[in-house]
């Protein structure tokens, strides 16, 4: 497109790509249609057996509760233990991989190649090659957990080192502190309130995460939860997402709460 | 006493930071050192903790010669000597006594620096660093709640803190107002004058620098263009320094 001034100067536009990319994503969704089967027909003739399976739901067996406590307190404690132990782990990964701290390019992309190679890891895999090395049961859930949560704090945690201000950490240093001493001084309580923000909100993830993990036998909801979907106690199924969810709202609530707090 | 002999810096990239530099200071001298951006005012100031590095000749502070101090030496040497940035370069998110205590760092165990756990003697010896500016009242107050010129004053007793004997102050009104620039050029002067802590302090304000130091250090290029009173720089002077320039006054 050329547009000509009264003056006579002449600008040119180029010419929009949009269409492009456009006709690019209707193609590549319709590929995903053909590879993966999806069919609407299916899923508009046995949609209804969704709300069938969410019916028989109601109303949830108050009586299963009992059942209920000691493997959700298990999803919790997998969740919190796992993510208190995955972000202390970050911490001094993130630290080394942060190039405001550290000055030598090798250290630095090994850690980070390091970082995202766990995070790549499924949690599900995690959990699973876990049980295989310590055996069935929640010690391999909290395992996953802190597999995850270091990777991901770890991520977070070195971007907001690198953003930081150094000001306070070369004064420190030029009054006679090693370079450790000028980070705990100068940069931890910069960084401190957000990578506990962090931590926390990773910790809500982890929650619904570890209800999952059961699944692959590390404990934890997911194991009764797989079990009464196979006996298809549907009634205990709904008693068991209740919990969770109920569960879930008050931990992101405390989390939030705390959160706010912090920034 | 600080004295350069034949100093040279040569930064990596090949730029010369400072030219075969001879220099005494005195305990307890007021020097200003005034000069155009680059000049080399900066790299003149931060050879004598050994932020840089010189390249040639030698520097000697209280018989220590610099280029020979590693580690835990360094650390040592460094404690008796304070620092004031242009950007105060304090931490913000915590509070005015949390900052002052910071200069004690290097004396205390690590558990205590990670907790934030300071002696009590500290505290005190903080609170009365901060009476000496004038900002005990805001002892507890966090610093991003200050406003400059206060910010600049916990610098100040943060490095009072330490008890240094020299002071290096970069810029250290830079950004500030003119009122505020006078109050902590007052502080300055009175602290060298009541502990006899000696003063170098890059300035571009030359009014003040005129009115406060005892001695003017002129560099140009690298170079030592002028050093003597600062009742004797006059037009001639300031135009060699600044090599006929428009020279940054400053109304207060």
């Amino acid at each position: 497109m050329k547009y000509t001034l009264s003056n006579g100067k002449q600008v040119e536009q180029k010419r929009s790509k949009t269409i492009f990319i456009v006709l690019a994503v209707i193609a590549m969704s319709w590929i995903s249609v053909v590879m993966t089967d999806f069919s609407f027909k299916v899923l508009f003739e046995r949609g209804k057996r969704f709300f069938d399976i969410l019916i028989s739901m109601w109303p949830p067996d108050i009586g299963y509760l009992k059942f209920i406590w000691t493997p959700l307190f298990d999803t919790i404690k997998m969740s919190l233990l796992g993510s208190a132990i995955g972000s202390l782990c970050a911490i001094p990964f993130a630290i080394l991989a942060s190039s405001n701290i550290i000055h030598n390019k090798i250290i630095i992309s090994i850690i980070r190649l390091f970082l995202s190679l766990v995070r790549t890891f499924p949690t599900l895999v995690v959990a699973l090659i876990a049980t295989y090395i310590v055996g069935l049961g929640t010690l391999a859930g909290t395992i996953a957990i802190a597999v995850f949560t270091f990777a991901y704090v770890g991520k977070i945690l070195y971007e907001q080192i690198e953003t930081v201000d150094m000001g306070p950490y070369e004064a420190i240093e030029s009054f006679g502190a090693t370079k450790l001493m000028a980070f705990t001084a100068g940069i931890l309580p910069q960084i401190l309130p957000s990578y506990i923000a962090n931590c926390l909100f990773c910790f809500e993830g982890n929650v619904r995460y570890a209800a999952l993990l059961g699944y692959v036998g590390a404990g934890g909801l997911g194991l009764i939860l797989n079990e009464k979907v196979s006996w298809r106690e549907y009634q205990s199924v709904g008693m068991i997402l209740v919990a969770l969810f109920i569960s879930v709202m008050i931990i992101e609530a405390i989390s939030h709460y705390l959160r706010k707090k912090l920034t | 006493m600080i004295k350069f002999e034949n100093v040279t810096k040569i930064y990596p990239n090949g730029y010369t930071g400072l030219k075969d530099i001879s220099l005494t200071i005195e305990q307890g001298e007021f020097v200003a050192i005034i000069g155009l951006s680059g000049a080399g005012k900066s790299t003149l100031i931060r050879t004598i903790n050994r932020v840089h590095d010189i390249t040639k000749g030698k520097l000697t502070v209280n018989d220590i010669d610099v280029n020979t101090l590693k580690g835990k030496a360094l650390r040592k040497f460094r404690r008796g000597i304070g620092m004031i940035f242009q950007s105060f370069n304090l931490v913000t998110r915590t509070s005015v006594i949390k900052n002052v205590l910071t200069s004690n760092v290097p004396d205390l165990p690590f558990w205590r620096v990670l907790i934030g756990a300071y002696p009590k003697s500290q505290k005190i010896a903080a609170l009365e660093a901060l009476d000496k500016v004038g900002i005990l009242d805001k002892a507890f107050v966090r610093v991003d709640h200050l406003s400059g010129g206060q910010q600049q004053r916990v610098a100040l007793a943060r490095t009072l803190a330490q008890n240094p004997q020299i002071i290096l102050a970069d810029e250290p009104v830079a950004a500030l107002d003119p009122i505020t620039a006078k109050q902590v050029m007052n502080d300055f002067k009175r602290i060298n004058k009541e502990m006899n802590i000696s003063i170098l302090i890059n300035i571009h304000h030359v009014d003040l620098a005129l009115e406060y130091a005892d001695r003017v250090i002129g560099v140009k290029a690298g170079e030592i263009v002028y050093d003597g009173p600062s009742n004797q720089v006059d037009q001639l002077v300031l135009d060699n320094i600044y090599g006929g320039q428009e020279i940054g006054k400053m109304g207060a």
